[in-house]
């Protein structure tokens, strides 16, 4: 079996596609990703404004709006432009201060504002309708303050009438503040994790064709050896895949790795899963083309309703439940809770065991199989 | 039907009747096809044994039920004096086996190869290197041992692909058709292996559908033809048994050959004609009279001696390359 490893481990190892797929897309997903969504907490929400009334009042309303969101104001003038720029999608709403609006105010009147928007960029607006009802709501208390004041309550008195019924506190789960770093790293690893499977029968279907299977079986290596020396490399390349991943997380992005035996353990528990499902597929599929698309849609799919891109709560419940079925989402949830939540071993175990059946669950089809492979690949 | 072969200096492991391989009654289907009826042979200890017969005729099938790749469904095999009908890993380290195609890993050196072959025969540590050093040497290839296999020309693969079945020193070499697609220089180079390892005392199955290789190779000789084994022995008894003697005569504007009661057939051949007989002399006796009273102007007359393709035409009816 020894000689199996050995062998099997130096082919991967001058296997340029591999390395490809196992390392290098994913470095390069982390980087993407993270560049595209990485900065979103960081910088958080922005909103175009033009000030065509040019007030103290609107200079005021603008202020207000700054203490909430990035105000990136814009030349009076150039309505048209930035209508057209909504159009291209190159944001999602504007917002106008009119001429007049002061006056209005002063008045007495309902003072407008134009939100132009972008009606298919739904998501992006709802912050922004949230963050202009909040400013709204500012304004409407600003103005019934005044009125009880007018009406002989003193500020104490106002204060306690204008106070919320209801108060909302915050409690914080983990001491440490999730980052997208924290989502993306563990998450492309599960997920290219998976394309072993692609590297994995595409070593099986050479062995075949090549005819080194039906020699092997002339020397003195028993089947059972012969499965497991042909998986064991991949697990162990697996792990490898994941530490390189993980240190490079680390070192470029400053990724907490937490508890490493609990990284460790996961990693294991995934590389057991990842690889236990490639050998079952590998001696099932009819073909290398077959075990393609099988593994994009492992691979991609699991991904998707694994929580792998985005947090889970960000997806439908129906898909959160199917969620539950890949070994994905216990990969990614027992490692996000190790990187961001400080989870140890014993926190981790139920997810490892998750791992280990879809594994053993390969291992077993793949040990089935075993002798119906071999006889095909001799006949 | 067993052989009768002049035994080598002998190796040990066989078994009370002498032989080192008895099969008795082969019978292998794949689906509906049969790839073999009925195979029955043994083999002494030291011998060089080829199996002829074209693509299909069962040469491939004997064996790889012979190395354990493919079970029988039913016969016998006794193989160093052992039952392994159903159990050729016992005896499995006494064999190696030298597949038709080149079934090496492309990417691994040479070295890699031998290393991997070697562990999976059960050879391991000092003992390896030092046998992966003697092979290398044998097969010329010392200096190319840590380039990858890719980068080989055929018969340095083909080289490489019998080294990987030496490394255990088997006692049974089998090779399944080993000079596939190869240079004649290549070709003799693995004709010198395979002498020098029958002389070692290995004995060897080699499968051909080359005549000659058999020829050059051989003591004893198998004809398979549609799975099964038509006809067995040593080269020269078969030749003898089966191959027809026959006269060779070219005439200088000769229409129609002599007719002679001695002559059971007569084939146009070049120029001139083959006149089959089983009595040669007095063939040849009449046709010198014949000669010399009608005034021929005689180019070639000769003995023309009988031929493994002539042996092979007999026993299956069929030309091996039909």
């Amino acid at each position: 079996m020894k000689a199996m490893i050995v062998k099997e481990l130096k082919l991967i190892g001058k296997d340029k596609r591999s390395f490809f797929f196992l390392l290098l897309m994913p470095a390069l997903f982390i980087v993407m990703f993270h560049s595209v969504f990485g900065s979103a907490g960081v910088s958080g929400l922005s909103i175009h404004a033009i000030d065509q009334d040019g007030s103290e009042a609107s200079r005021a309303l603008l202020s207000q709006l700054g203490t909430m969101v990035e105000v990136e104001l814009d030349d009076p003038s150039s309505l048209d432009e930035q209508i057209g720029k909504i159009k291209q999608g190159q944001f999602a709403a504007v917002l106008v201060i009119p001429s007049g609006f002061a006056s209005e105010l002063q008045n007495g009147q309902n003072a407008s504002l134009k939100l132009y928007e972008d009606p298919a960029s739904q998501t992006a607006l709802a912050p922004i309708h949230a963050v202009l009802g909040n400013l709204s709501d500012r304004y409407r208390e600003l103005k019934i303050s005044r009125a009880l004041q007018a009406h002989g309550e003193n500020e104490a008195q106002v204060g306690k009438t204008m106070a919320s019924p209801i108060r909302i506190e915050s409690v914080p789960t983990a001491s440490d503040q999730i980052r997208y770093v924290d989502q993306v790293v563990p998450g492309m690893t599960v997920m290219f994790v998976f394309f072993i499977m692609i590297t994995m029968t595409r070593r099986f279907f050479e062995e075949k064709k090549t005819g080194l299977l039906a020699r092997i079986r002339s020397t003195r290596i028993r089947p059972i050896e012969y499965l497991i020396g042909m998986w064991v490399p991949f697990v162990l390349t697996v792990i490898a895949q994941c530490a390189i991943l993980f240190a490079f997380g680390h070192f470029v992005y400053g990724l907490h790795v937490g508890d490493l035996s609990a990284l460790a353990l996961v990693v294991l528990g995934l590389s057991i899963a990842g690889t236990g499902i490639g050998l079952g597929m590998s001696l099932i599929v009819p073909g290398e083309s077959a075990a393609m698309v099988i593994t994009q849609l492992i691979s991609m799919g699991g991904a998707m309703v694994g929580g792998l891109w985005f947090p889970t709560y960000m997806m439908l419940q129906l898909i959160q439940t199917i969620g539950h079925f890949t070994p994905q989402y216990w990969a990614q949830h027992s490692l996000l809770d190790i990187v961001a939540h400080g989870a140890h071993v014993s926190d981790v175990l139920g997810g490892v065991l998750v791992l280990l059946v879809f594994g053993l669950a390969g291992l077993a089809v793949a040990f089935f199989r075993l002798p119906g492979f071999l006889r095909s690949a001799v006949s | 039907m067993t052989t009768t072969v002049k035994e080598r200096p002998a190796s040990t492991g066989q078994s009370q009747s002498g032989m080192l391989l008895e099969v008795s009654h082969l019978r292998k289907s794949y689906g509906k096809k049969q790839a073999l009826r009925d195979v029955t042979f043994a083999l002494k200890p030291g011998v060089s044994f080829g199996f002829l017969g074209p693509n299909g005729a069962g040469k491939s099938t004997t064996m790889k039920i012979l190395t354990g790749i493919v079970k029988a469904d039913s016969g016998q095999i006794k193989l160093f004096g052992r039952d392994a009908t159903n159990d050729i890993d016992a005896v499995s380290r006494y064999i190696g086996y030298v597949p038709q195609d080149i079934t090496l890993y492309e990417k691994l050196s040479a070295y890699d190869n031998l290393e991997f072959f070697g562990q999976a025969y059960g050879v391991n540590g000092g003992e390896l290197k030092k046998r992966i050093r003697e092979v290398l040497e044998k097969t010329g290839l010392h200096d190319r041992a840590r380039e990858a296999v890719a980068t080989f020309s055929g018969g340095m693969k083909r080289r490489i692909n019998i080294a990987a079945a030496m490394l255990h020193r088997p006692k049974l070499l089998i090779l399944d058709e080993p000079t596939v697609g190869i240079d004649p220089q290549s070709r003799n180079r693995i004709f010198e292996l395979i002498r020098e390892l029958n002389r070692e005392g290995v004995t060897i199955i080699y499968s051909t559908h080359y005549m000659e290789e058999v020829e050059a190779l051989c003591d004893e000789v198998a004809i398979m033809d549609q799975g099964e084994v038509k006809a067995i022995g040593p080269l020269g008894e078969l030749l003898e048994r089966f191959g027809r003697q026959s006269i060779y005569l070219e005439v200088a504007g000769m229409q129609e050959p002599p007719r002679l009661d001695d002559v059971s057939r007569t084939e146009k051949e070049g120029s001139g004609w083959r006149l089959e007989t089983a009595r040669v002399e007095p063939v040849m006796r009449q046709l010198m009279q014949l000669a010399s009273s009608h005034g021929w102007n005689v180019r070639q007359l000769r003995v023309v001696r009988p031929s493994l393709e002539n042996v092979f035409l007999t026993v299956t009816g069929t030309a091996l390359r039909d």
